[in-house]
């Protein structure tokens, strides 16, 4: 069986206070009743005190004169609580203090606390059971007024204590009694306050499930709670609302995918069924059939090998880096760019002296896609423009061109696969709708991030930046 | 025979798509022009006089549902097919509601291609699309698949039933054995050739086809039906 987080967070809370209120409770019970003993055997001392003086400065000068003295001494000492001993040296008592029933029976002696006493140790005080009670006794040394050093006899007091056992049990049960009403109370405060913080999760657990089931749209919705409960919802609605971003981007590329391929299937399925309709028997409208279809082929062909292109970059981890002079590197790719472009002029622009660490051949189909891209989308003559320069954080590089542009819609969506914001355009003139997405992933496989600009009719900057290593 | 022609008109951009249906509906015996882009496509379709337009609903000026649009606001009552690569379902109907007639998503098969035009050129009373198609003494009706010569009836199998469809509907052309073969037959049929032989045959006996013979066998092509006198 599993405890609930609130039913454990109350049980350790209720155990807590148990063991502290037990301890505290403890500890004030036996301050309580050592003062109490304390106490009481100070007040038999302050009694005895005066009538000893007395007595000792008095008739009693020694041991014989004890012995004749010590019935009407014992007396004197005794009182309605207190019962009077009064031994000589050889430990024989002498005298008992009790004459009316009403007053104590004085407890027995106990020799080895009369021997320390003879001594002379003045304060002797223990507590012994007699007949299931419980009795105080104190031994007063009886000194010679002319000689204090020599004792004649010991008193014994002793005093029940029985009136203060019974008040330290009332005081006990209503110390138990106190524990009892403060754990109730502090059971049902502690869960009410931990049923108040953790009722949420219960929401959050019920919202988990159904954003299991498949509703990624669903939210927790705490908007008052700015504690960690409040930050666990936020965090984890911000989870969910990542995953479902990547969900949609998924499911766009599968449906981009398969509408991609729909067009080369159905022009080669096309072609098939004309040929084998008849046109077979026909040379020229054979020719210009099977050419065609050899064409959606080679394009089929491109968009797998580029599908392929983008799921190895997006899993290549260690990738080989050098140190490439970007003006040279742009001087031979300056070559390849001129015919890509079909008569659109390529500007080249930036220091020479820069430094650029990370993967050649990385930044060469950056390259190429990018200006494939540019080329795409750029009327003949037009011209398309390669900057490069030295920032703070690092090396920025940027394609600019004054084609078609991008409509706000579209520009957020360009890197995804097969996002095309004209669908017919960019597939006439060849492109597989991949390209710009290789980019940025050869982009941040490099540890670079890539953005686009554009202003619609008018021009399109590509800025990509890698930080300096 | 040129005026009889059904003439479609071809609104589309892929060049591959053009070449097929252009060649293929060529082969069918139509009369084909190509717009390879929304504008031209427009402007073809009000003035070429098209009998049937193949309209793609992606192309890269005009969309295919606004040219739909457009022209039924003109009053142009032509029959249009939509192709497109999009499938769901809101999508055929915001085609159809523009006042297209029908709709084919790609990847498509040419023969359902072919068959919906027959069907919208009959439904739009094009007299090359009638049911009843006559030569000589033979009349074969593609409704109620009856053949009479003289105005008796002739019991044809299924397949003897579509191979005088085909010469009937296709006289004078040449048909090698491999075409008839996937005609009939279907594309993946993988049997000999010699079975069209049999077929033929068999047709020939039926509608009492003696030489000089209306099925004529070219030698080392296939067959061809013709009422010219040799």
């Amino acid at each position: 069986m599993t405890i609930s987080l609130k039913m454990r967070l109350s049980l350790l809370h209720l155990l807590l206070l148990m063991i502290l209120l037990s301890i505290f409770s403890y500890g004030i019970f036996t301050g309580t009743r050592n003062f109490l003993i304390q106490n009481t055997a100070v007040r038999l001392r302050a009694q005895a005190k005066p009538v000893i003086d007395r007595w000792m400065n008095g008739s009693i000068k020694d041991s014989s004169s004890l012995s004749k003295e010590a019935s009407l001494l014992a007396v004197d000492l005794t009182s309605r609580d207190t019962a009077a001993l009064v031994m000589d040296k050889a430990g024989v008592i002498l005298a008992k203090g009790k004459r009316l029933p009403s007053e104590p029976v004085p407890a027995p002696p106990n020799p080895s606390y009369f021997s320390k006493s003879l001594s002379g140790e003045n304060e002797i005080t223990y507590i012994t059971k007699e007949k299931d009670e419980m009795f105080l006794v104190t031994l007063i040394p009886l000194r010679k007024a002319s000689d204090p050093s020599k004792v004649v006899g010991i008193v014994q007091l002793s005093t029940s204590l029985s009136p203060l056992n019974g008040f330290l049990n009332r005081q006990k049960t209503r110390l138990i009694l106190g524990i009892l009403l403060i754990l109730t109370a502090g059971a049902l405060i502690g869960f009410w306050i931990t049923y108040v913080s953790l009722k949420e999760l219960t929401g959050m657990v019920e919202t988990c499930n159904q954003i299991a089931a498949g509703n990624l749209s669903k939210r927790i919705n705490l908007p008052r709670r700015t504690d960690e409960i409040g930050q666990l919802a936020d965090a984890f609605n911000n989870m969910i609302k990542r995953i479902e971003e990547l969900f949609e981007t998924q499911a766009r590329f599968v449906a981009n995918a398969a509408h991609e391929l729909r067009t080369p299937l159905s022009a080669l399925q096309g072609s098939l069924e004309v040929l084998m309709r008849g046109a077979q028997d026909d040379p020229q409208a054979s020719r210009r059939l099977t050419q065609g279809m050899y064409r959606e082929i080679t394009r089929l062909t491109r968009m797998c090998e580029q599908l392929l292109d983008l799921t190895r970059i997006t899993k290549s981890t260690d990738i080989h880096k050098e140190k490439i002079n970007i003006k040279s590197l742009f001087n031979e790719f300056l070559h390849y760019a001129e015919i890509m472009a079909e008569g659109r002029k390529i500007v080249i622009n930036g220091s020479s002296g820069l430094v650029f660490t990370g993967n050649p051949d990385f930044l060469k189909q950056i390259l190429f896609n990018l200006t494939d891209n540019a080329v795409q989308h750029t009327e003949q003559n037009e011209m398309i423009t390669f900057t490069w320069k030295q920032s703070e954080s690092g090396i920025i590089f940027s394609v600019s061109d004054n084609g078609c542009g991008i409509s706000p819609e579209d520009l957020p969506h360009i890197f995804e696969p097969f996002y095309r914001g004209d669908p017919s355009r960019s597939r006439r003139s060849g492109g597989t709708g991949l390209g710009l997405a290789i980019v940025k992933n050869l982009v941040e496989a490099n540890g670079g991030h890539i953005k686009a600009e554009s202003i619609l009719l008018k021009k399109t900057v590509i800025t990509f930046s890698f930080p300096s290593t | 025979m040129t005026e009889n022609q059904a003439r479609i008109l071809v609104i589309e951009d892929e060049p591959t798509i053009i070449e097929f249906l252009r060649t293929g509906l060529k082969y069918e015996g139509y009369e084909v022009i190509i717009a390879p882009e929304g504008k031209r496509g427009l402007d073809l379709a009000e003035k070429g006089n098209p009998d049937l337009i193949i309209l793609d609903l992606m192309l890269p000026d005009i969309d295919g549902i606004k040219i739909c649009k457009k022209l039924r606001m003109e009053g142009n009552n032509v029959p249009v097919i939509m192709l497109t690569a999009k499938t769901s379902v809101e999508d055929k109907v915001s085609g159809l509601d523009t006042g297209a007639d029908d709709y084919i998503t790609k990847p498509f098969s040419f023969d359902e291609l072919v068959a919906r035009i027959r069907a919208l050129l009959r439904r739009s009373g094009h007299k090359t699309e009638t049911a009843l198609l006559e030569i000589e003494d033979i009349t074969l009706d593609t409704s109620s698949m009856e053949v009479k010569k003289n105005g008796e009836t002739i019991h044809l199998t299924p397949t003897e039933f579509s191979l005088l469809e085909l010469f009937m509907r296709h006289p004078k052309r040449v048909f090698t054995r491999e075409t008839l073969l996937n005609r009939i037959f279907g594309y993946d049929f993988s049997g000999d050739t010699n079975i069209v032989d049999v077929h033929i045959s068999h047709l020939r006996d039926k509608i009492q086809d003696k030489p000089p013979r209306l099925i004529r066998t070219i030698y080392g092509s296939g067959y061809s039906l013709n009422r010219d006198k040799e």
